[in-house]
């Protein structure tokens, strides 16, 4: 064995011994349209405290599931109320640990290459729309809240044989991309971070559905205060500022109509 | 679950439709490699066997990839041919016939193989042509095996979820196989529901294995 | 016969086969021990196999020339052949066997009708047995039959007797001489037994390691000199 072989596996041990030793491993449980921004935060907060958070993305009935099955997660991130409405049911969730920070809304997105021309939900109806990618309307919280919105502007007995149902609200981007479909639905956020799709209609605030994303503290967390101390991170301007960077919005307050942070 | 009997039906269809549409290629693809030799032979089997090891959702991205409406292959099906693949049955069925593929040519091989060559050549000297021989000697004297090659990649077929998930999606009533459905009730949460489509999904199994070894252990008649 | 094979070369794994005679036998015997190129011999007049260079040429065609890269295809050389096993088809009957090359064709000598050689070589009675059910000395009567009802211009036969018991062979050997006798087809028989030989050959074509060390007739063959001294012969 010659030296510059023992070399490396020195400094591996040591970089293991140096990350157990000085901080805590979170897994953070995320719905998957926090992706982006939650991979560039978690960089910075390792840098700041030497936590490292460990991203498990999906969607979040996924997400909720395998919590609910002993996976071991310190925090879970949801993409709407119901499901972690649904974990403190089950008493899965610390106590008082739970807020909620962020909103989005809902797009209409098409590819940037061209395809059928949309400019107006009505348009989806249209009979040169043959395809329309939903995350799973049934589970998923993008597409939940796509089947209300479309529900509630009458189109989706329209729509409903057009829908491609979709894993998580990315792979719906995806198929939107790749020009599978004519037209997908997905988080404003989604849309600004890809290059292949354009914005054909942003659904307004006030006639979409209410979109939150709660975030609590996972009761079975094996490092409660580092968990709580994310938790509080993520309340400052700066966690903030950095959500609104790539396109979230404030939690809409129960008693206000949703407030937006003003867009750079 | 009302619609377990059109979601069994579907699986079946797909699958059958698959493995028949499969079948000329790997038939014709697994005499070559049991009675031929060429260069870059081997890399053709290698490349043969890849949607055996690959994951399956991996070949199910290669897959659409080259198929998509906006790649060359797709386009061209597409636009020239009218035909959409992704997220239609169409696209089940190509991830049947793709992900049975290579096990329908190494079982049809094996079966050809067993075919004595001194029974052709000694044909050919009672002047059948390369065609008649194929015909009356080596395809009956393969059959028994060539059967249980089908069936076994047939089996394999209806439980397709990996590639068929990335191609086709699941879209209720239109893409909805039994694997499909199973994973999507599990998703909702509804398992208990999905014990249905399990039972049938493992008893047709159950029954094109079966099936096949029998063939295979039959006493020629 | 008249079968003329000039300049064969075709190197095998331990020897190169090199032949350069011309067989004008009724029944050449092709004699030699296992390995010497026999069987390798026999596939190249079938068309199974090519030499690396030569030519073969049966009467005033010529069947396989490889320098000009000429080989006619096996199943139009009408060139019987039975080989060791005999390889009747398992799944067929013993009538479906016999047929299998059986066309009408007008030249046909009448000789070979399915009757005349179901009758010399006395298989009339199991056409419509399964090849299974029959014991090693049917199965080669049948092998013969089957070769013979496809009318071919030249009978090869590798070993025919080989792995049949003594009193078996002596039951063979004569309808052997009845399909010289009566359907005048000429044969070429590998075999290594003495007595075959002097039973129905008039020609032998001696191999070792692919050389052929001996041509002429049998008599001259089995003088006790000829074991001794390896000495090629002069073409006849």
């Amino acid at each position: 064995m010659n030296f510059h072989r023992i070399r490396p596996l020195f400094f591996g041990l040591w970089a293991v011994f140096a990350t157990v030793l000085s901080g805590a491993e979170l897994n953070v449980f995320a719905a998957a349209s926090l992706s982006d921004a939650l991979k560039v935060m978690s960089k910075d907060y390792e840098a700041k405290t030497g936590d490292k958070l460990l991203l498990n993305l999906a969607a979040s009935n996924v997400l909720a599931r395998q919590i609910k099955e002993g996976a071991p997660a310190d925090l879970f991130f949801s993409a709407d109320l119901a499901k972690m409405d649904d974990l403190e049911k089950a008493g899965l969730i610390a106590p008082d640990s739970r807020t909620t920070l962020l909103s989005n809304s809902l797009v209409i997105v098409v590819n940037r290459e061209g395809g059928p021309a949309i400019t107006a939900p009505a348009d989806l109806a249209k009979a040169s729309v043959g395809r329309i990618a939903l995350a799973e309307p049934q589970t998923v919280p993008a597409g939940i809240y796509a089947k209300e919105y479309l529900q509630k502007a009458g189109l989706w007995k329209q729509v409903i044989d057009k829908v491609v149902p979709t894993e998580s609200v990315r792979s719906c981007l995806l198929a939107v991309e790749l020009g599978n479909v004519d037209a997908g639905i997905v988080y404003k956020t989604d849309a600004l971070i890809s290059k292949k799709v354009k914005v054909a209609y942003e659904i307004p605030a006030a006639e979409g559905p209410k979109i939150s994303y709660p975030v609590a503290v996972v009761r079975e967390s094996k490092s409660p205060e580092a968990a709580r101390r994310f938790a509080a991170y993520l309340k400052t301007p700066e966690a903030l500022a950095l959500f609104s960077k790539y396109g979230f919005q404030a939690a809409p307050k129960p008693e206000a109509a949703p407030a937006a942070v003003p867009k750079r | 679950m009302e619609e377990t009997f059109e979601i069994t039906l579907f699986t079946l269809g797909v699958a059958a439709l698959g493995t028949f549409l499969a079948f000329p290629f790997a038939i014709g693809l697994a005499w070559l490699l049991a009675r031929r030799n060429w260069w870059g032979k081997s890399l053709i089997e290698t490349l043969v066997a890849l949607p055996l090891v690959i994951p399956p959702v991996a070949t199910g991205l290669l897959l659409l990839l080259l198929l998509g409406r906006r790649s060359p292959v797709g386009s061209f099906v597409e636009n020239t041919l009218g035909l959409e693949i992704i997220f239609t049955w169409r696209a089940v069925v190509l991830a049947a016939a793709i992900m049975s593929f290579p096990l329908l040519v190494r079982s049809a091989r094996v079966a050809f193989e067993g075919v004595s060559p001194r029974l052709e050549q000694v044909a050919r000297t009672l002047g059948a042509s390369p065609g008649k021989v194929f015909a009356t000697i080596t395809l009956p004297l393969a059959a028994r095996g060539l059967v249980a090659a089908t069936l076994l990649a047939f089996a394999r077929a209806l439980g397709e979820f990996g590639a068929t998930v990335m191609i086709a999606g699941y879209i209720p009533g239109k893409t909805a196989t039994l694997s499909l459905s199973i994973y999507h009730l599990v998703q909702l949460g509804r398992d208990g529901e999905a014990l249905g489509l399990l039972f049938w999904s493992i008893a047709l199994a159950f029954g094109a294995v079966w099936l096949g070894e029998w063939f295979l252990k039959r006493r020629a008649s | 016969m008249n079968l003329r094979l000039q300049d064969i070369h075709l190197p095998l794994s331990e020897f190169t086969l090199k032949v350069d005679v011309l067989l004008k036998g009724r029944v050449t015997a092709l004699f030699g021990a296992s390995g010497s190129g026999k069987t390798t011999l026999l596939e190249i007049v079938a068309g199974l196999r090519r030499p690396a260079s030569g030519r073969v040429q049966l009467s005033n065609s010529v069947l396989t020339d490889a320098g000009a890269r000429l080989s006619v295809p096996v199943h139009r050389r009408d060139i019987g052949y039975v080989p060791q096993e005999g390889a009747l088809f398992p799944h067929l009957s013993v009538r479906q066997n016999l047929l299998y090359g059986f066309t009408s064709k007008p030249e046909r000598p009448a000789a070979l009708s399915f009757a005349h050689v179901v009758e010399v070589l006395e298989i009339g009675t199991l056409a419509d047995r399964r090849v299974a059910t029959l014991s090693g000395g049917e199965k080669q009567r049948v092998a013969f039959g089957r070769a013979l009802l496809a009318a071919p211009r030249l009978l090869l036969l590798d070993e025919p007797l080989a792995g049949l018991d003594l009193p078996l062979k002596e039951r063979l050997l004569p309808y052997l001489g009845r399909i010289r006798d009566e359907f005048a087809i000429p044969m070429l028989y590998v075999t290594h037994a003495a007595n075959e030989v002097m039973a129905l050959c008039d020609e032998v074509l001696a191999l070792d390691k692919g050389q052929v060390w001996f041509q002429g007739n049998p008599q001259e063959f089995f003088e006790p000199s000829q074991t001794v001294s390896y000495v090629v012969r002069a073409k006849s």
